[in-house]
C-alpha cells in the first residue's frame, strides 16, 4: 500500500508539477532515509559518515561512465557496488559502540572524500575539479531510476520489518549479548544490514550524479546529506516504513517552502521544528499513531 | 463562394492571433538569480546579488530595460531565491526558476560550485545562463556542446595567473614554490601557472596541495623554506589565504615574493583579518574595482560614476563581486537592446555579435563560441605601502600599472 502510493505519486506529480529536481531530491531522500533506517532503525547503529556512501556510488558510477564508457544503468548499480565496498571495508568500526562507531564512521568518510579530493589523484577520480558527464545527461530517465531505487528501498525495508532476519536485527538493537545468547549471529546479521543499506546509499548517490551530471567532491560529500537523512528519519520515526517517508516528506517539503517564502527565518524556524521534535517527539511522528494504539507499517 | 472567403478571413485572423500572441511583449523581463544569505559562498554572493540588484533599480528607473524585439522599453523583475551555498538547494531552485516561474532570462549565483548545477539544466531547457563567476573551465568545453552558458565577470580560472608567470618570468624569478588548496578554483590556477612557468624554463621547486579546510601553514612554510624558492604563490579560498599570510608574517620567514589570489577579489575583507603590517608587500591580482576602468569604458557607466551612483544609494563595501553582479545586468540589457527575436536563441547570438566590441567598467567584454570570457585579463598588484595605511596597486603589465613592483620585498617590512 505505501509502495503503490509513493510510485503512482511520483509518476503522476510531474504532470502537475514541473520542478522536477526537487522530487527527485525528495526520492532520493526517502531512498537515503529508508537506507539509514535499516542500519540505524533496526540496528541501533547510527552511521555520522553516511554521506561516504553517497558519494562512492557517485563517483563509482561516474568514473566508469568516464573512463569505461558504461551505459548509465549498469554504472548506477556498480556505484552501488563501490558503496558496498566502501561498507566491507568499514566492517571492523562495529567493534566500536554509541557515539564511537559514529564519530569513527564520520572520520571514515571525510578520509574518503580527502581521498577522492586529492589533486594527486586528478588522473583517476578527477580530483578536487570535479566530474562532468555531459554525454549521458539525461534527467528523465535519472528520474525513473530514482523511483525504481526508491520502491526497491522500500521493500527492502518493508521486509526487513516482518522477517526473521528484521526481528534479528531488532534483537540486535535491544542487546546484542542477548541476541547472541539466543542464537542470533550478530556479526553476520549486522554486516548484511550495513552492506544492504551502503548499497542504498550508493545507487541513490550513481543517480544523483546521473541526475546533475556536474558535481565537485563537496557537493556529494556534503555532510547536510547525512544530517538530513537522520533528521528526517527521526522526525518520522525509526524502525517504521512509514516513519522515514512521513519525515521526508514533511521536513523536507517544509525546507524548500520555508526556503523560499521566508529565507531570512530559514535556519530558525528549522532549528524550532526540530527542537519541539526531540522535546515533544521523540520516537517521531509515528509515535502518535502507536500511542493510539494504530499499527504503523 | 461566401462561405470558402469567410472561412480564408476567420483562418488568417486565427493565424495573426496566433503570430502576434507568440510575439506578444510581457508586461515584464522575468529575471531569475539565486543567491546565499549563509554559507561558504554569502560574503561572495550577497554582494554579487547586490550588484545585480542595484542594475535593475537603475534599469527600471528609467521605465525598463529596451528590448528591441519589441521596440520599446520594459520593466524588470528580478525572481531571486536563497540557495544558503547548498548546490542541493541551488539545483532546485534553479528549476524552479526555470520551470515555475518561467524566467526569461537566468543568471547563476557565486562561483563555480553553485554554478555547476545550474548549467545541464539551463542547456536541457535551452535558456542563456548568464555565469556571473562560475570560471571553472570544464563548463566551456568544446564536447559539452553548449550554446547556453555566457561567462560575464571574469575569465576562466586556468587563465588567471598567465600574466602572473610573465611577471616572475620579467622578474628573473627562477625558483617558484606553488602551495594550492585542493578545489576546483585554486587547483586550475595553480595547475597553469606551474605549466606556464615549466615553459619559460622556470623550475617550479614545489608543487602540493592541501585540503580545503587547512587553517596552519607554519609546518608546510618552513618545508617550502627548506626549497629556497625566489617565489612562493599561494592559491586557495579567503580562508586560506589569511591563515597563510599571518603564518607567514609570524614564521620568521622569508620569501622575496609572496603571492596570494584573494585581495584582488576581497581586499578589504583580507586586510581586516591580517592586519596592513603582515599584507604588505605581498602580490595578488588586480580587478575592478581596484583596476579603475573609466576612459576605456563604452558600454554603461564607469567605475567611478558606478561607485559614485552605488554610493548614493546607500551600497556600500563595492568589490568585485558587486562589479561582476552589475556588469551581468549590462550584459543582459546589451543582450536584449540588440537581439532581434525575443528567443534565446537570438539572444545568444546577439551575445556573440557584441563579444569583443564593448568594454564595461569590468573590462572588455568578450566571448569565444562556448561561452567562455577571453577578453578580461587579471594584471599582478602588490599591496603597497600608503600615507594610511595599505593599498593594493596594479605593477605589471607596464599598461595596467600605476606602481612600481617592489622585488625583492623588503626583509623588515
Amino acid at each position: 500500500m505505501v509502495v503503490a502510493i509513493t510510485v503512482l505519486a511520483y509518476v503522476f506529480i510531474p504532470y502537475g508539477y514541473n520542478n522536477q529536481f526537487l522530487l527527485f531530491n525528495m526520492m532520493m531522500y526517502m531512498a537515503l532515509a529508508q537506507g539509514l533506517n535499516i542500519i540505524y532503525g533496526y540496528t541501533g547503529y547510527l552511521p555520522f559518515g553516511y554521506v561516504g556512501f553517497f558519494g562512492a556510488g557517485a563517483y563509482g558510477s561516474a568514473l566508469v561512465i568516464i573512463y569505461l564508457h558504461w551505459s548509465p544503468f549498469p554504472a548506477v548499480l556498480l556505484g552501488g557496488l563501490a558503496a558496498v565496498l566502501v561498507g566491507m571495508l568499514l566492517i571492523p568500526l562495529f567493534r566500536l559502540s554509541g557515539a564511537y562507531f559514529s564519530i569513527a564512521n564520520l572520520a571514515a568518510a571525510e578520509a574518503l572524500y580527502y581521498i577522492i579530493a586529492n589533486p594527486h589523484l586528478a588522473s583517476v577520480t578527477q580530483g578536487p575539479y570535479g566530474i562532468s558527464l555531459p554525454q549521458v545527461y539525461d534527467p528523465n530517465a535519472a528520474y525513473w531510476t530514482m523511483l525504481a531505487i526508491l520502491v526497491f528501498a522500500l521493500i527492502l525495508s518493508g521486509l526487513m520489518r516482518r522477517s526473521r532476519f528484521g526481528l534479528a536485527l531488532g534483537a540486535i538493537r535491544e542487546n546484542p549479548v542477548s541476541a547472541e545468547m539466543a542464537g542470533v549471529n550478530v556479526v553476520r546479521s549486522r554486516a548484511i544490514a550495513w552492506l544492504l543499506s551502503a548499497f542504498i546509499a550508493g545507487v541513490s548517490g550513481a543517480a544523483f550524479g546521473w541526475y546533475i551530471s556536474v558535481f565537485y567532491p563537496e557537493t556529494v560529500f556534503s555532510l547536510s546529506i547525512t544530517v538530513f537523512a537522520i533528521v528526517f528519519v527521526l522526525f518520522g520515526g525509526s524502525g517504521t516504513l512509514l516513519g522515514p517517508l512521513v519525515g521526508t516528506l514533511v521536513l523536507y517539503g517544509a525546507y524548500n517552502y520555508i526556503g523560499i517564502s521566508t529565507p531570512q527565518y530559514f535556519q530558525l524556524t528549522y532549528g524550532l521544528l526540530i527542537i519541539l521534535l526531540v522535546l515533544f517527539l521523540p520516537s517521531g511522528l509515528t509515535s502518535l499513531l502507536r500511542k493510539r494504539g494504530i499499527d504503523v507499517p | 463562394m461566401l462561405r470558402k472567403l469567410v472561412l480564408r478571413v476567420v483562418l488568417a485572423a486565427v493565424a495573426t492571433a496566433v503570430s502576434l500572441g507568440a510575439w506578444a511583449s510581457p508586461s515584464v523581463i522575468k529575471i531569475g538569480t539565486l543567491y546565499a544569505s549563509s554559507g561558504y559562498f554569502s560574503q561572495a554572493s550577497t554582494r554579487q546579488y547586490d550588484g545585480l540588484k542595484f542594475w535593475v533599480r537603475q534599469i527600471n528607473a528609467k521605465g525598463g530595460v529596451y528590448v528591441k524585439a519589441f521596440g520599446k522599453r520594459i520593466p524588470v523583475k528580478l525572481i531571486a531565491y536563497n540557495d544558503q551555498s547548498s548546490t542541493m538547494l541551488a539545483a532546485s531552485l534553479y528549476n524552479r526558476l526555470i520551470t515555475q516561474d518561467r524566467v526569461h532570462t537566468l543568471v547563476a549565483d557565486y562561483g563555480s560550485v553553485l554554478t555547476s548545477v545550474a548549467v545541464p539544466l539551463a542547456q536541457e531547457h535551452r535558456i542563456v545562463l548568464f555565469d556571473e563567476t562560475g570560471t571553472s573551465g570544464k563548463f566551456f568545453r568544446p564536447e559539452n556542446r553548449n550554446r547556453y552558458i555566457v561567462l560575464t565577470g571574469l575569465p576562466t580560472s586556468s587563465q588567471w595567473p598567465k600574466v602572473l608567470a610573465k611577471f616572475m618570468h620579467s622578474k628573473g624569478i627562477r625558483r617558484v614554490a606553488i602551495l594550492y588548496a585542493a578545489n576546483d578554483w585554486s587547483g586550475s590556477q595553480a595547475k597553469t601557472l606551474n605549466q606556464t612557468l615549466k615553459q619559460d624554463g622556470v623550475d617550479v621547486v614545489y608543487f602540493h596541495s592541501v585540503p580545503d579546510s587547512t587553517t596552519s601553514y607554519s609546518t608546510i612554510l618552513h618545508s617550502i623554506a627548506e626549497y629556497k624558492p625566489e617565489a612562493v604563490a599561494e592559491f586557495g579560498y579567503s580562508d586560506n589565504d589569511i591563515a597563510f599570510v599571518q603564518d607567514y608574517a609570524n614564521s620568521g620567514l622569508y620569501f622575496p615574493m609572496v603571492f596570494i589570489p584573494n585581495p584582488a577579489l576581497h581586499f578589504e575583507v583580507v586586510r581586516k583579518a591580517v592586519g596592513n603590517k603582515a599584507l604588505r608587500y605581498i602580490y595578488s591580482y588586480v580587478a575592478p574595482p581596484i583596476i579603475r576602468y573609466n576612459r576605456e569604458v563604452t558600454y554603461g557607466p564607469t567605475l567611478n560614476e558606478f561607485k559614485a551612483a552605488y554610493a548614493k544609494a546607500g551600497g556600500k563595501n563595492v568589490d568585485l563581486s558587486t562589479v561582476a553582479g552589475f556588469n551581468t545586468g549590462l550584459i543582459i540589457q546589451k543582450a536584449l537592446a540588440t537581439a532581434p527575436k525575443f528567443t534565446q536563441e537570438s539572444i545568444r547570438d546577439a551575445i556573440d555579435k557584441f563579444s569583443g566590441k564593448i568594454f564595461t567598467l569590468d573590462g572588455l567584454f568578450k566571448v569565444n563560441r562556448y561561452g567562455a570570457q577571453v577578453g578580461e585579463f587579471l594584471p599582478v598588484g602588490q599591496v603597497l605601502p600608503t600615507k594610511t595605511g595599505v593599498a593594493l596597486k596594479a605593477v605589471f603589465p607596464s599598461e595596467s600599472a600605476v606602481a612600481k613592483a617592489v622585488y625583492p620585498a623588503p626583509r623588515n617590512k
